[in-house]
């Protein structure tokens, strides 16, 4: 008898006469019922609340405050996946707010000395939490967000739920290698239980929030402060 | 990690005397206390979760064999290669075992509790495997030969100046007493580690039974970084950390971070299922899951099974008087607090560890707290009585403790007790509180400062208060 089995066989003895109720029995709904208002406001409360800094309204606004930020951080090179449109289109169009670098990667692995953001597109937010929801699906990276200094998630309204659960439901058939709910920076309180942020992952998370998916009109805008 | 219990008089002495360590726990306890009060208050559906909680974790128990073998197969389906391990010996050889094949020389780990039990670095040093802590207060413990102090905190006893001594010795970094340095200095060195390590590994919060995933929760975003970059993934994991399907997990969700931190959801949770698909950039190209018996399943047999409903929260340690006096390293091993208490004996025998289920005024603040409803303080009873059963007690307490409940059966002799205590007790102590007492009431005082007996007992108070005797 290998080892495998001779565990089944004292889980079986110890679950015998445990048998009442059949394996997976319904149960009571503990969730909490869809919120009232607005899922996209709860979700800028929530993922503020999370430690995030989240960027909306009118893209041009957005866009132009979107890059005073990442100066303000001193974000020297913008980093986004060869396949993600999305992301190509914001990072160009923030160009002008730099001097930045455009990239897509292999030198940010190596750990350059440069400050990066890194750019992807969220696959959904959750409000209920100030989530955004990054998989591997389709061989997608999941770098921008996890080795870069600043994230920058690009969220179209659109992809915004309530609850973990509907974020879930698409992956549960065929989940990919990795699911993964970003919440807020990277943080720890593991010296004197201070909080502090960019313990290994991005030490700023940032959402921007479009209406509407389509960016055409991007690489028109110009930074508002010239230098 | 080696066992300790039994000295937990003496070494809760020792912390009670340590002045870093007491700042450090009045200050942590404290407000971990504060954040998951008001997280939980925040949070109306906190009880009905709970209560799901409690049934999901008791409907796997009943069926664990059942859930368990759907998780294996779910696993090997995508790609995983899962191990069983019967004790802490056999897991050692198996976890330094997967390291030699995969050939591995550096590995970055999370923090895990199940492979603290089963001395897990220690096992991968012996196969020539360097093993590097990335969860930051592991880390900081590391660098100092220590042993984690808090299940979520583990280096709570550390004050920031030591920290920097650390950093300076080990990392060759300069001395700071800037928090946000000391946070830098670590992400710098531990960055470098996992881009060149060849294994990550980690914990396992949950178990997904249908899919075969495994989940990590966790803040700093090291558990992330692991199961990632590294080319082979091996999660340690008791196997009582199943939930049965993905779709429970957020119930879970909705109690572990409130529970823990206060947090409605932590940083990053990582759902991890099988190897990197055909394509993928990056993610591991082997995973190993090496699930820990380790004393569960004997555990699962008897009347303490519904102990293996904890998730690992830790919110039963900050709750706890005697936890927020001692801290978790007078518990003598992995687990500390309420938990520790009520596990470690039985996952160790209760002979090496009956005097944890002693550190506890049976307050019930933990069964308050506890997201599962696991009964501790009950358990922590029944403990003692299997102690007394199995003859761990000494014939002195046995003595005094017919004694107490022959008084307490009986009224008008409490009272005349209490009577005479008082008037002695003013006497002999004058209002001190009492000492050192002779055998074989030394087992009682040495480790407890009792107060000296009210002039006026609390009962005849009582009756004044009512109007009841004058």
């Amino acid at each position: 008898m290998n080892e495998r089995e001779s565990l089944f066989r004292r889980l079986s003895a110890a679950c015998a006469g445990h048998d009442g109720a059949a394996a997976g029995e319904p149960l009571p709904d503990g969730a909490p019922t869809a919120p009232e208002g607005d899922r996209v406001a709860l979700f800028a409360k929530t993922f503020t609340a999370a430690g995030g800094v989240l960027f909306r309204g009118p893209v041009e606004t957005a866009l132009s405050d979107l890059g005073e930020t990442l100066r303000a951080e001193g974000v020297t090179s913008l980093f986004f996946p060869e396949g993600d449109a999305a992301a190509r289109e914001i990072a160009e169009a923030l160009v002008p707010f730099g001097p930045f670098n455009l990239t897509t990667g292999a030198e940010v692995r190596g750990g350059s000395a440069e400050v990066t953001a890194g750019f992807s597109s969220a696959e959904a937010a959750i409000a209920e939490t100030g989530t955004i929801v990054e998989t591997s699906a389709g061989g997608k990276t999941l770098l921008p967000g996890l080795i870069a200094d600043v994230h920058v998630s690009i969220v179209p309204a659109a992809s915004v739920v309530v609850r973990m659960e509907e974020a879930l439901a698409a992956f549960t058939a065929y989940p990919p290698r990795n699911i993964s709910f970003l919440s807020g920076p990277s943080k720890t309180a593991d010296i004197e239980q201070t909080l502090t942020v960019g313990a290994h992952g991005p030490k700023k998370a940032i959402a921007l929030l479009l209406a509407q998916d389509t960016l055409s009109l991007l690489p028109r805008l110009e930074p508002r402060v010239s230098r | 990690m080696e066992l300790d219990a039994n000295a937990f008089g003496r070494s809760a002495r020792k912390a009670l005397l340590d002045k870093t360590l007491q700042e450090a726990l009045g200050r942590t306890t404290g407000r971990f206390v504060a954040h998951r009060d008001a997280a939980v208050a925040a949070f109306p559906e906190f009880e009905a979760t709970r209560e799901r909680a409690s049934r999901i974790k008791r409907d796997v128990l009943d069926h664990l064999d059942t859930y368990l073998a759907r998780f294996i197969g779910e696993a090997e389906k995508r790609g995983a290669i899962v191990h069983v391990a019967r004790d802490p010996a056999q897991a050692r050889e198996i976890a330094a075992r997967i390291a030699r094949d995969e050939g591995v020389t550096l590995a970055v780990k999370s923090k895990s509790m199940a492979a603290e039990e089963i001395s897990f670095n220690e096992a991968l040093q012996g196969a020539g495997v360097t093993v590097v802590e990335s969860d930051l207060g592991e880390f900081i413990i590391q660098l100092a030969g220590e042993a984690p102090s808090h299940i979520i905190a583990p280096a709570v006893h550390k004050t920031r100046e030591e920290i920097s001594r650390l950093f300076e010795r080990h990392l060759g970094e300069p001395r700071t007493d800037s928090i946000p340095e000391l946070v830098g200095m670590a992400r710098k060195h531990l960055r470098a580690k996992f881009l060149s390590a060849g294994m990550g590994v980690s914990g396992g919060n949950f178990l997904a039974a249908d899919t075969g995933s495994v989940v990590l929760v966790t803040n700093e975003g090291n558990g992330r970084m692991g199961t990632v970059l590294p080319r082979v993934h091996l999660a340690v994991v008791g196997i009582e950390k199943i939930i049965p399907r993905m779709a429970d997990l957020p119930t879970f969700l909705r109690l572990l971070p409130r529970s823990t931190s206060g947090q409605t959801i932590s940083s990053y949770v990582s759902i991890l299922t099988g190897t990197r698909r055909p394509g993928d950039p990056e993610g591991p190209e082997r995973m190993h899951i090496l699930l820990l018996d380790c004393g569960r399943s004997a555990i699962l047999e008897g009347k303490y099974r519904e102990i293996l409903k904890c998730i690992r929260c830790a919110a039963c340690l900050n709750a706890c008087p005697v936890y927020q006096s001692v801290g978790g390293h007078a518990y003598g091993w992995v687990y500390s607090g309420p938990i520790g208490a009520v596990l470690t004996p039985l996952l160790v025998g209760l002979p090496e560890a009956a005097a944890l289920p002693d550190a506890s005024t049976l307050c019930g603040a933990c069964a308050d707290v506890c997201p599962v409803k696991i009964p501790l303080p009950d358990f922590l009873l029944e403990l003692r009585s299997d102690a007394r059963e199995q003859g761990l007690k000494t014939p002195g307490e046995i003595a005094a403790m017919k004694g107490y409940a022959g008084v307490m059966k009986r009224a008008g002799l409490l009272e005349a007790i209490e009577r005479i205590a008082g008037v002695l007790g003013q006497f002999f102590t004058k209002g001190k509180g009492i000492g050192g007492m002779p055998y074989p009431f030394s087992g009682w005082t040495e480790r407890r400062d009792f107060p000296a007996p009210a002039a006026r007992p609390f009962r005849k108070r009582w009756k004044i208060k009512r109007g009841v005797m004058r």
